[in-house]
C-alpha cells in the first residue's frame, strides 16, 4: 500500500471536488431514495384504503405522524434555506483559504505531462477515449448526451411524480436516470481522476503510479479474432455484429418497458416517434457499458472498421 | 402531543444553529481578511521585523561609531579643515546674509503675483484653442475680442509688503514678474559665488572624514535613519523592461543594497536582513540591469511563501541555487569561459571537467573542441579534393570535345573558355586546401588527450600490468585521473588484449642505467612536480594534474621512459589523419624517404597531408640531456611497491580475444581520452551536457528512483546530478539490463567538493532565458583573457608561475620551496607579466624558451634556475593567445609600440656605469653576468637579453618599486628617491653626478636598452680589475 501515492493523488486541489463526489453522490442518492419510499409507502396506503384517500390528497407523507404535512415557506423554508446559505458560505470560504488553484509550469509544446488530464468534469469524456474512436467519444456521444437531455420532457409520457419524491410510479425513469449518470457518468469521471495514472494505465488505489511501469496488452479488431483480415469483409462483418447488438438491444430493451402492467400503461401512451427515439438513446447509451466490457474484458478495440469511422 | 412528535421544521427554533453559524461565517470573514493582508503576504511581517531590526542595530551602531569619528574629528588635518569651512562660512556671512534679505521678500512677491498672472494666461489660452477650432469667421472675430478686452482689463493685486493694492493689466504683470524673476536669479547666482569656497572645504572635510570611516560615517548612518524614519510597508521591486523581469525578493530581504554592512548577528540572528556578501560583485552586476533572479534562480514575482519564492516548488523550472552551488548563476553567461574570477567552485568544477576525461564523452560547448575541427578540416579537404579532381576531369572533356574537328569554332572557343575557368577555379582550391593544411598543421599541435596514447603500450609497459590496472585504477593508484569502469574478468582480458595487439611496433635503443640519485634530484628540481606527485598517501607532494608516479617502476619499460624523459612528444610512428593509418618506415621507403618525422618534416609522404608526429599529451620538452634522462628513468625505476605480483596474462596475444577487446572498448568509450589504434575517429559516447542544466526533468532518467527522489525531494537536477557523480551506477539500481544495456559512466571516486563543483557547472549550463546583453563576450581585451585562461589550464602553466594575485602554484606549497636557500629557485611570477615584457620577444621565448638554436639545455632568461621552463611546442595560434592574454592582464595598448629612449650623450654613459658598478647599488652581484662561476650564484636575469625582453616603463617602474610588485623579491627597493619632481639615487653618489639635473632612474633605464654584451664584459673586466 503505498499511502504516500494516495495522499499526493487524493489532496490535489483539483481532486478534492471528485473525492467529495465519491460520498456526496451516494448519500443524496440514499436521501432522496428514502423520502421516495416513504412516499410509496403512502401510495400504497392510500390506493389500498379509498377512505384515507379522500382526506389524504396529496400523496405525500409527513415524515412522522402528527408533524405538519405542509408548512409555509415563509418562515419555515426560507430560515433553513438560509441557514443552509450560511452554511455553504462557511464552507466555501474556508476551502478557499486553504487550497489554492493549482499552477503548473509553463507550457512546453515539446513535452507533454504524464498523465495529461483534463478538467475534472470532463474526465468522463476523456475515459471515454479509451474505449471509442476519438471522433465518437469526442463529438457524437457528446452530441448525443445534450440531445438525450434535451428530449427527455418530450418522451416522458409518465404523468406521475410530479412534486413529490416516490420511485414505484417512476422506476423505469429513476433507474435510467441512475444507470446513465452515476454509473456511467460518475464513475467514469472517479476513474478517470483516482484510477488512471501515467501512460492512462489502470492503477488501483494505494498502487504506485510508476512511470517506468510497463503492460503486456495488445487490443485487437473484432473481425481479427474471427480471422477476417481484408477491408471489405471486415466491413460486412462488423456491420452485421453491430447490426445484432441493435436488434438484440432494441428487443431486451422493449421486454425491460413492458414488463410490468404499469410500465406498458405508460408505454401505451407513447407515440411510435417517441418510442423510436427513446429506443434509440437507450440503445446507444447501452452500447457504452457493452464496449467497456468488451474492451476490458476481452482486449477489443473495435467491432466495426471501416475507412470512415470505428464502432 | 409530547415534545418528540412535534415538527421540528415548525417548532424547533433554529436560533442557536443561526448564532452559531453566523459567528462562523463571521470568523471566516476575520480569516479571509486576515490571510488576504498578511497570511498570503509575509513578506509584511518581515518589513516591520526588518524596520524594527535596523533602527535597533543603527542605534548601537552609532554608538561604537560614534567613538571613532570623534577620534577622527579631534585629528589636527581635521580640526584644520573644520576650521578654515568655518572661518570661511563665518567671512562671507554678511554679504549671504544681505542678499538673504534681498531674496526672501522677492520670492513672496513673486509669489502672490503669479496667481492673478496665471489666471488670465490660461483664460487667453483658452479662447485661442476655440479661435482655432472655430469654423465660421465671425465666431473668430467675436473671440478675438475678447481676448482683446482680457488683456485690457485691470485687476487689484495685493502683494506682500506694500499696502496700496495695485492696479495692473495682463501685460503689467507679465513685465513685472520677468523682472522679478530675473533679479531672483542674478542673485541667487552671487550667493553661489560668495559660497563657493566655504561649500568646497565643507565638501572636502566631509570627503575627509568619510575616507577614514571603513564601514558607514555618522552621516551615512544618519540619513539611513532618516530614510527609516518614512520607511512604508510595501513591495519592493525591481523591473526590468526589457527581460520582462520582476524580482521583488528585496521586499524581503531588506538588507541587500543597504549601505551599511549587515549580518545576521547585528540583525537578530535572521539571515534574511543581511547585506549582500560581495559588493564588489553587486556593483559589476547592478540589480537594477541584471535583476536578482537571473544570477540566483528564484521565483522573483512569487511573494506568498519562502517556498515558492526560492522556487522550491515542483514546478518552478529555476529553483534557487544552494549556497553550495551558488556559482552556477556565473555559469550561464559566462559560459564561454574556463577560468572566471570569484568563481571558485564553478572553476573547480570546469577543471574536472576538463581535466578527468568527462569531456572525452560528453560533448560540451567550447571544451576539447581540437579534435571535433581536426575531423571537421579533413572532411573539408576531402571534398575540395572531389571539387578540384571533377574540375579537372570536366575541364579535360571540354579541350576533348574543343578539339573534335566536327565541333565549330564558335561552340571550340566557349568550351576552351570553360575548361580555362575551371582550371582557374580549382587552382583556387589549391590556396583553399593549403589554408586548411595550415590550420590542420597547428590543430595536430594542438589536439590533447587526456589520457596517454595507447598505441605504444607494447613497448612502454609491463604487459601483465596492464590487466590488474583495468580492474580498478583507483586501487592500484589513489586519486588517479582514469575512473574506474564496471568490468568484468571477460571484459578486462578482451580490452587487454585488444590494447596489446593492436599497439604499434617499433625500435627502442636500448639505454644503459643512470643514477637514480641524481634522477632523484632532477625529478624534484627541475620542475616535473608542479603537474606530477610522488609519494603516497600523507607523503604525497607535487602537482594532481598529472599522474602520481610512486608505483611507476612497476609498470614502465625502462627504455621507452628515457625516451619519455627526453622528450614525451616523441611518437613511434606517425599517424596520418587522412588516411587514418599509423604510417611505417615502409610508407617513406616507397617515396625514397628517409623515416624521419618531427615538426619540421610533418607532411604524409602519401598524400602530402598534416600528419600527426606529436604524442598527444600536454606535457613539454624540459630540454634534458640524454644523461638527465636516463638518470630521472632510473629514479622511476626505484618506485614502486616491493611485494607487489603480477599474474601471467599470456591471453593478451590470444587473437580470439581482440574483436570483443574493440567491441568493449566502442562500449566504454576508452577512445574519448586515450589515442587507439583503429579508433582515432571515435565519436563521444555520452550525451551532449551543454544545456543539461535546463533539460526537463522528465528527461533525466531517474529510472526506479524517481518515487524515492520524490519522496526524498531530490528530484531535481541537483539531485540528479550528485547522485548520479556519486555512484555513476546508481540509475540501474534493481533494473534488469543487458550487461552492454547498462549505464557505462565510470566512477571518478570524487570528493563531496568535487561533487559539489562538478554539479555547480552542470546546474548552470542551461539554455538560459536571459537576453543576449546579459552574456559576458566583451569585444576588447577581456576576450583575450577569456581565451588565454583556456590555455593557461591546458598547459598547467599555474603549476610553476603565479598568473593571477592570490594564487598559489604547486612549487609554493612543497617542502623543498620552503627552505631559504630555494625560495630564490621558485619560477618568476607571471603578475603583470604583459606590463614587464615585450610581446615580440615574449613569442620568441614560448617558441624557444632556450632563446637559442644551438645551446638548448639551458633557459633563455634565468639559467641559474634549477626549474626549467619547458618547450611546450605550441601552435602559432597558441603563442599568439598567450601573448595577447598577458598584454591584455596588465592592460597593454595592442600592437606594442616599444618608446623611443632618448640615447646616451657619453658623459652620460660614463655616469651610469658608475652608478651600476658603484658600492651603493651593486647590480651585477645579483643580476647573470654570462660568467658560469658567477651565475652558479645569481639570482637575477642577465642584462643583455633586457633590451629585447622588457618594456622601458615597466623597468623604471621596477627599479624604483620591485617591493610592490613582487613581494619577497631579492631586488632591493628604495633605491631611488624624490624630493622634488625627478628620482635620484638614494645612496652616495659619484661624483661625476654632480650638477646633473635629470632624472637617474631614467638615465639607468636608457643605460640598460643599450646594454650590449660587450658592454657587459667591459663592466666586469673593470669591476674585475677594482678587486
Amino acid at each position: 500500500m503505498d499511502f504516500h501515492q494516495l495522499w499526493t493523488i487524493v489532496s490535489t486541489p483539483d481532486n478534492v471536488p471528485i473525492v467529495l463526489l465519491l460520498f456526496l453522490v451516494p448519500f443524496y442518492t440514499w436521501y432522496g431514495m428514502r423520502q421516495a419510499f416513504a412516499n410509496d409507502r403512502l401510495i400504497a396506503e392510500l390506493e389500498a384504503n379509498p377512505e384515507m384517500a379522500k382526506t389524504h390528497h396529496r400523496k405525500t407523507q409527513p415524515y412522522k405522524t402528527g408533524w405538519a404535512k405542509e408548512v409555509h415557506v415563509w418562515p419555515y423554508l426560507l430560515r433553513i434555506e438560509f441557514l443552509a446559505a450560511i452554511i455553504l458560505t462557511v464552507i466555501l470560504m474556508v476551502w478557499s483559504i486553504t487550497l489554492n488553484a493549482p499552477l503548473e509550469e509553463p507550457s512546453n509544446p515539446t513535452l507533454t505531462m504524464n498523465p495529461s488530464k483534463a478538467p475534472w468534469y470532463f474526465l468522463g469524456l476523456q475515459e471515454m477515449l479509451v474505449y471509442f474512436d476519438p471522433w465518437m467519444a469526442g463529438v457524437v456521444m457528446p452530441s448525443l448526451i445534450i440531445v438525450g437531455l434535451m428530449v427527455i420532457p418530450y418522451i416522458d409520457t409518465n404523468p406521475l411524480g410530479n412534486g413529490y419524491y416516490t420511485y414505484k410510479q417512476r422506476k423505469f425513469s429513476i433507474l435510467t436516470f441512475i444507470f446513465g449518470f452515476i454509473v456511467l457518468w460518475v464513475s467514469m469521471i472517479v476513474i478517470g481522476t483516482l484510477i488512471r495514472g501515467p501512460g492512462w494505465m489502470w492503477f488501483w488505489p494505494g498502487t504506485t503510479w510508476d512511470h517506468n511501469r510497463l503492460i503486456f496488452e495488445v487490443n485487437r479488431d473484432l473481425p481479427d479474432i474471427f480471422g477476417i483480415t481484408t477491408r471489405v469483409p471486415k466491413i460486412i462483418f462488423g456491420g452485421i455484429v453491430v447490426g445484432l447488438y441493435l436488434v438484440a438491444a432494441g428487443i431486451g430493451i422493449h421486454k425491460l418497458i413492458t414488463k410490468t402492467a404499469f410500465n406498458r400503461k405508460i408505454y401505451a401512451r407513447m407515440s411510435v416517434l417517441q418510442y423510436v427515439v427513446m429506443q434509440t438513446f437507450l440503445i446507444i447509451m447501452l452500447s457504452l457499458p457493452v464496449k467497456i466490457l468488451a474492451r476490458l474484458l476481452f482486449r477489443i478495440k473495435y467491432i466495426w472498421v471501416t475507412p470512415w469511422f470505428n464502432i | 402531543m409530547s415534545d418528540q412528535e412535534k415538527d421540528p421544521v415548525v417548532h424547533s427554533s433554529l436560533s442557536k444553529a443561526l448564532v452559531i453559524w453566523s459567528a462562523l461565517l463571521a470568523l471566516s470573514m476575520v480569516w479571509g481578511l486576515y490571510d488576504e493582508m498578511y497570511g498570503i503576504r509575509p513578506w509584511k511581517g518581515y518589513q516591520a521585523r526588518f524596520e524594527k531590526l535596523y533602527r535597533h542595530y543603527l542605534a548601537t551602531a552609532r554608538l561604537s561609531e560614534a567613538d571613532r569619528e570623534k577620534q577622527i574629528r579631534s585629528q589636527p588635518e581635521y580640526k584644520l579643515l573644520d576650521r578654515d569651512t568655518q572661518a570661511a562660512e563665518k567671512a562671507v556671512m554678511p554679504e549671504a546674509s544681505a542678499i538673504d534679505v534681498e531674496v526672501n521678500p522677492l520670492v513672496l512677491k513673486i509669489l502672490a503675483l503669479n496667481d492673478p498672472f496665471q489666471e488670465v494666461r490660461s483664460h487667453i489660452g483658452a479662447l485661442t484653442y476655440q479661435i482655432e477650432v472655430s469654423k465660421s469667421e465671425s465666431t473668430k472675430d467675436s473671440l478675438r475680442k475678447q481676448i482683446v478686452e482680457l488683456r485690457a482689463e485691470v485687476h487689484k493685486v495685493a502683494l506682500p509688503g506694500e499696502k496700496e493694492k495695485r492696479s495692473m493689466t495682463f501685460g503689467d504683470m507679465e513685465k513685472q514678474l520677468t523682472e522679478w524673476k530675473a533679479r531672483k536669479a542674478e542673485l541667487l547666482q552671487r550667493m553661489v559665488t560668495v559660497m563657493k569656497r566655504a561649500t568646497d572645504l565643507r565638501a572636502q572635510r566631509d570627503k575627509y572624514l568619510s575616507d577614514r570611516i571603513s564601514d558607514a560615517s555618522l552621516d551615512t548612518l544618519s540619513s539611513v535613519e532618516n530614510s527609516l524614519s518614512k520607511f512604508d510597508i510595501r513591495i519592493r521591486q525591481i523591473h526590468i523592461k526589457d527581460v520582462d523581469l520582476v524580482d521583488r525578493c528585496e521586499s524581503c530581504h531588506m538588507g541587500i543594497r543597504e549601505p551599511v554592512r549587515l549580518t545576521a548577528a547585528s540583525m537578530g540572528g535572521e539571515a534574511v536582513f543581511t547585506s549582500h556578501p560581495d559588493k564588489e560583485l553587486l556593483k559589476i552586476h547592478d540589480p537594477e540591469k541584471f535583476g536578482c533572479t537571473p544570477c540566483h534562480g528564484g521565483n522573483g514575482a512569487a511573494l506568498s511563501s519562502v517556498e515558492k519564492a526560492h522556487g522550491y516548488n515542483k514546478y518552478w523550472l529555476w529553483p534557487m541555487h544552494h549556497p553550495e552551488n551558488i556559482e552556477a548563476g556565473c555559469q550561464q553567461c559566462h559560459v564561454k569561459e574556463i577560468v572566471t574570477e570569484q568563481a571558485d567552485t564553478l572553476n573547480a568544477g570546469r577543471e574536472i571537467f576538463r581535466l578527468r576525461g568527462c569531456m572525452g564523452c560528453h560533448r560540451y560547448e567550447g571544451f576539447d573542441r581540437e579534435g571535433d575541427e581536426i575531423a571537421s578540416v579533413n572532411q573539408q579537404i576531402h571534398q575540395d579534393e572531389q571539387q578540384k579532381a571533377e574540375w579537372t576531369r570536366e575541364a579535360g572533356f571540354a579541350e576533348q570535345a574543343a578539339n573534335n574537328p566536327k565541333t565549330t569554332n564558335a561552340e571550340a572557343q566557349k568550351l576552351y573558355a570553360h575548361a580555362n575557368d575551371l582550371k582557374v577555379r580549382s587552382s583556387g582550391i589549391d590556396a583553399q586546401i593549403e589554408q586548411l593544411d595550415m590550420r590542420s598543421e597547428s590543430l595536430v599541435r594542438e589536439v590533447k588527450k587526456v589520457g596517454p596514447s595507447l598505441k605504444e603500450v607494447r613497448m612502454k609497459l609491463r604487459k601483465e600490468w596492464i590487466p590488474e590496472w583495468l580492474k580498478d585504477p583507483h586501487v592500484w593508484r589513489e586519486g588517479t585521473k582514469m575512473p574506474s569502469f564496471r568490468l568484468d574478468q571477460e571484459e578486462i582480458r578482451a580490452i587487454a588484449a585488444y590494447i596489446w595487439q593492436s599497439g604499434v611496433q617499433g625500435d627502442l635503443p636500448s639505454q644503459k642505467s643512470g643514477d637514480p640519485e641524481k634522477g632523484r634530484e632532477a625529478f624534484e628540481t627541475r620542475g616535473c612536480m608542479a603537474c606530477h606527485s610522488m609519494g603516497e598517501g600523507g607523503q604525497k607532494q607535487g602537482g594532481t594534474f598529472a599522474a602520481n608516479l610512486s608505483r611507476e617502476g612497476e609498470k614502465a619499460n625502462y627504455d621507452y621512459l628515457v625516451r619519455w624523459v627526453h622528450n614525451p612528444r616523441q611518437r613511434t610512428a606517425p599517424y596520418c589523419p587522412y588516411e587514418k593509418k599509423d604510417l611505417t618506415a615502409a610508407d617513406y621507403q616507397k617515396h625514397g624517404l628517409p623515416f624521419v618525422f618531427d615538426l619540421g618534416h610533418d607532411k604524409c609522404p602519401n598524400d602530402g597531408h598534416e600528419l600527426q608526429v606529436q604524442q598527444m599529451t600536454p606535457m613539454p620538452n624540459l630540454r634534458l640531456t640524454e644523461d638527465e634522462a636516463r638518470d630521472i628513468a632510473s629514479y622511476l625505476m626505484t618506485r614502486k611497491h616491493s611485494g607487489a605480483t603480477y599474474s601471467g596474462a599470456s591471453f593478451m596475444d590470444d587473437p580470439a580475444l581482440k574483436n570483443k577487446g574493440l567491441a568493449a572498448i566502442r562500449n566504454y568509450g576508452c577512445a574519448g581520452c586515450h589515442e587507439i589504434a583503429g579508433l582515432e575517429d571515435e565519436q563521444r559516447i555520452g550525451t551532449e551536457l551543454t544545456k543539461e542544466g535546463s533539460k526537463p526533468i522528465e528527461r533525466l532518467d531517474f529510472a526506479l528512483l524517481g518515487h524515492k527522489a520524490e519522496e526524498e525531494g531530490w528530484m531535481t537536477h541537483k539531485g540528479f546530478f550528485e547522485h548520479k557523480l556519486a555512484d555513476p551506477a546508481v540509475y540501474d539500481q534493481g533494473k534488469e539490463k543487458a550487461r552492454q544495456d547498462r549505464l557505462k559512466m565510470p566512477n571518478f571516486n570524487f570528493s563531496k567538493p568535487e561533487i559539489d563543483a562538478v554539479t555547480t557547472f552542470l546546474e548552470g549550463s542551461v539554455d538560459a532565458s536571459v537576453p543576449p546583453r546579459y552574456f559576458y563576450t566583451p569585444a576588447d581585451q577581456r576576450q583575450d583573457i577569456i581565451e588565454g585562461w583556456w590555455l593557461v589550464r591546458k598547459y598547467n602553466c599555474m603549476g610553476c608561475h603565479r598568473v593571477h594575485v592570490g594564487q598559489t602554484t604547486v612549487l609554493d606549497g612543497m617542502a623543498r620551496y620552503q627552505d631559504p636557500d630555494w625560495r630564490d629557485q621558485k619560477p618568476p611570477t607571471l603578475i603583470g607579466e604583459g606590463a614587464r615584457v615585450n610581446p615580440e620577444w615574449l613569442m620568441r621565448f614560448l617558441n624557444n624558451p632556450a632563446l637559442s638554436e644551438t645551446d638548448t639545455n639551458r633557459d633563455g632568461v634565468r639559467q641559474y634556475l634549477k626549474a626549467r621552463m619547458p618547450t611546450f611546442s605550441f601552435s602559432d595560434g597558441e603563442v599568439r593567445k598567450i601573448v595577447r592574454f598577458f598584454e591584455a592582464l596588465s592592460s597593454q595598448a595592442q600592437p606594442f609600440i616599444a618608446d623611443k629612449l632618448e640615447p646616451l650623450t657619453d658623459q652620460e654613459r660614463t655616469m651610469a656605469r658608475q652608478l651600476f658598478t658603484s658600492e651603493a647599488a651593486p647590480c651585477l652581484k645579483c643580476h647573470m653576468t654570462g660568467d658560469p662561476a658567477h651565475d652558479a650564484r645569481a639570482t637575477a636575469p642577465n642584462f643583455t637579453v633586457a633590451k629585447d625582453r622588457l618594456k622601458p616603463g615597466w623597468t623604471k617602474r621596477w627599479i624604483l618599486a620591485p617591493a610592490m610588485m613582487s613581494p619577497g623579491t631579492a631586488m632591493p627597493s628604495n633605491l631611488f628617491v624624490k624630493p622634488d619632481d625627478h628620482w635620484i639615487f638614494a645612496g652616495p653618489l659619484p661624483a661625476s653626478f654632480n650638477g646633473y639635473a635629470k632624472d637617474q632612474a631614467d638615465l639607468l633605464v636608457r643605460y640598460m636598452f643599450q646594454f650590449t654584451p660587450e658592454e657587459l664584459s667591459r663592466l666586469r673586466s673593470s669591476m674585475g680589475s677594482g678587486k
